[in-house]
């Protein structure tokens, strides 16, 4: 997508798949989104976001039922309404001393009204977009 | 009837009265919804809190302050000691100057934007090309069509000047270096920016309007006038204009292209935010450079993050609708004279301008950009555009300089 400011990827976040249970189990405040093959867990930092500010996503990303971990994770947001997406990029890293977690930071939304919080997740079998509708007033 | 039957009948006809009064009282404010309402409150309060920049060391410094104030209306920081900052950023005129283009030591290319409510700017300049205040505030001194001056000459100013050489002293804690320029000028900026902190637009008719909602007061809301009522709510709704003028400040300090020219005099294009993240990366004067005073560089997370792309071109700065009416012209170029011509210019907005297709890769095949839908034309009727002229003058100050922040300092520097 070409506006897809891809956040940065991140190599690889991934749990083996009997993990799956805990994806994440010890992010407080956490929230999930699912697909056939993977399991995304994530929180935002601040947990209430406002229009102009910058934010951060921490989050660990799951392979399921033995598909093959994934390779990296690009975070990103767009408002599908509008046509258009953010004008900063984030960048992923893993969080210190927290195994399989992961942190993007420099995301804004800098207007009010519905952004989808998108996790591109690449793995051997081509890529795959989790994303999450967040109504931001 | 008994004496308590006769005593309710009365209290009831008194009521009764009361709440007809109340209902004339409030009787020319428009019946807003609760997610209306909800839109027209977060447009304040104003003035904001006052906080101070962590890249200026002598943020919010009063020696600062009146340094930087001496120097904005000095003419001795330009080449031929003609001008100063004042000269195109006129207190009379809210601190813009009423030209299409401002007019340095020549015509440039932009208008001149206020520079009230400029510390609350996240990037500075109709393109963002810095994202501090003391940079912006150098900028023009070394441009040649503005002040024309070099770093030597700045900081030779600083220097050998007795009472500055004493002020700066004051300000900054030390001597103003004798061999590094550059600091010294930044050092400039500096204080330069520490005053143009100062300067907040006053109170408005919105505000009032907008308090007395947020404090549920209908009688004092209902003082807000009806048409500026009636655009107002075209402003957050139908307009969608909040979206971008979002926020106590009008603006949520970002950038858009809304379809006016870009060609400028000699012919060439003025491509706006995309050469200002360029000039703003390429700056040693950004907030992850050298001159910045925030050691934690929590500051620079924007420019950090910043995205660079073909969907910068040709986008200018939204900017701040907070004394609108007395900055004219506008946009970025001051290709609108009027307050009308722009609510017009976004009612017939041409779809056909904004660059969708102009765009072509390294072999000449055009470029398809998706299409911002944010901007469509409003078709407003001529009593709606009026009505959103009429809101638009209701933010403008009621008493001019009454918001800007004084601060004393003696310095007895002579």
């Amino acid at each position: 997508m070409f506006r897809l400011f891809a956040a940065l990827i991140a190599t690889a976040c991934a749990l083996p798949c009997d993990a799956v249970s805990a994806c994440g189990a010890d992010l407080r405040g956490a929230q999930t989104i699912e697909s056939a093959r993977y399991q995304i867990t994530y929180r935002l930092q601040p947990a209430k976001i406002a229009v102009g500010r910058h934010f951060s996503v921490e989050f660990v990303a799951c392979a399921k039922g033995g598909a093959p971990a994934p390779a990296a994770v690009v975070v990103d947001a767009s408002m599908p309404e509008h046509g258009h997406g953010m004008n900063y990029k984030a960048v992923v890293k893993p969080v210190q001393n927290q195994n399989a977690r992961y942190r993007a930071d420099g995301l804004m939304f800098h207007m009010p009204g519905r952004w989808e919080l998108i996790f591109e997740v690449q793995g051997a079998v081509g890529t795959e977009r989790l994303t999450r509708s967040i109504a931001l007033e | 009837m008994t004496r308590r039957g006769i005593f309710i009948f009365a209290a009831a006809i008194v009521a009764c009265f009361a709440l007809r009064l109340a209902a004339a009282d409030d009787g020319n404010l428009l019946r807003f919804t609760p997610e209306e309402t909800r839109r027209i409150l977060q447009h304040g309060p104003w003035p904001r809190p006052w906080s101070r920049d962590p890249s200026n060391r002598v943020s919010g410094k009063p020696a600062a302050i009146a340094l930087g104030e001496r120097l904005f209306f000095d003419p001795r920081l330009s080449s031929g000691n003609s001008l100063s900052c004042a000269s195109c950023h006129v207190p009379v005129k809210s601190f813009a100057d009423g030209r299409k283009l401002g007019v340095g030591l020549e015509e440039g290319d932009r208008n001149t934007p206020s520079v009230l409510n400029v510390r609350l700017n996240r990037w500075f300049g109709w393109d963002g090309s810095n994202d501090n205040l003391w940079a912006q505030s150098v900028r023009p001194m070394l441009d040649p069509r503005e002040l024309a001056v070099t770093a030597r000459h700045v900081a030779d100013f600083m220097r050998n000047d007795r009472e500055l050489r004493c002020r700066y002293q004051q300000a900054f804690g030390v001597p103003p270096a004798p061999v590094d320029d550059e600091a010294v000028m930044v050092d400039t900026g500096k204080a330069l920016a520490a005053y143009q902190e100062t300067l907040v637009s006053g109170r408005t008719p919105f505000d009032d309007f907008r308090d007395a909602m947020a404090r549920g007061d209908r009688q004092a809301a209902a003082r807000y006038p009806q048409n500026a009522q009636r655009g107002l709510r075209i402003f957050i709704g139908k307009g969608s204009c909040n979206l971008c003028h979002f926020g106590p400040n009008f603006t949520n300090g970002e950038f858009h292209e809304i379809g006016i020219p870009v060609l400028r005099k000699l012919g060439s294009v003025d491509w706006g935010r995309y050469q200002g993240i360029k000039m703003l990366q390429a700056s040693r004067f950004n907030l992850e450079g050298p001159y910045s005073d925030d050691a934690s560089r929590s500051t620079a997370t924007s420019s950090r993050h910043v995205a660079l792309g073909p969907q910068n071109y040709e986008q200018f700065k939204i900017p701040s609708l907070r004394n609108i009416a007395l900055t004219a012209p506008y946009m970025h170029n001051g290709h609108l004279a009027t307050l009308r011509d722009v609510v017009k210019h976004y009612s017939e907005i041409d779809l056909g301008l904004l660059h969708s297709v102009h765009l072509y890769d390294s072999d000449g095949v055009p470029q398809t950009l998706p299409v911002d839908n944010l901007l469509k034309p409003l078709k407003l009727s001529v009593q709606e555009i009026d009505d959103v002229v009429a809101f638009l003058h209701t933010l403008t100050e009621k008493r001019a300089g009454a918001g800007i922040r004084r601060v004393t300092h003696n310095s007895n520097c002579r």
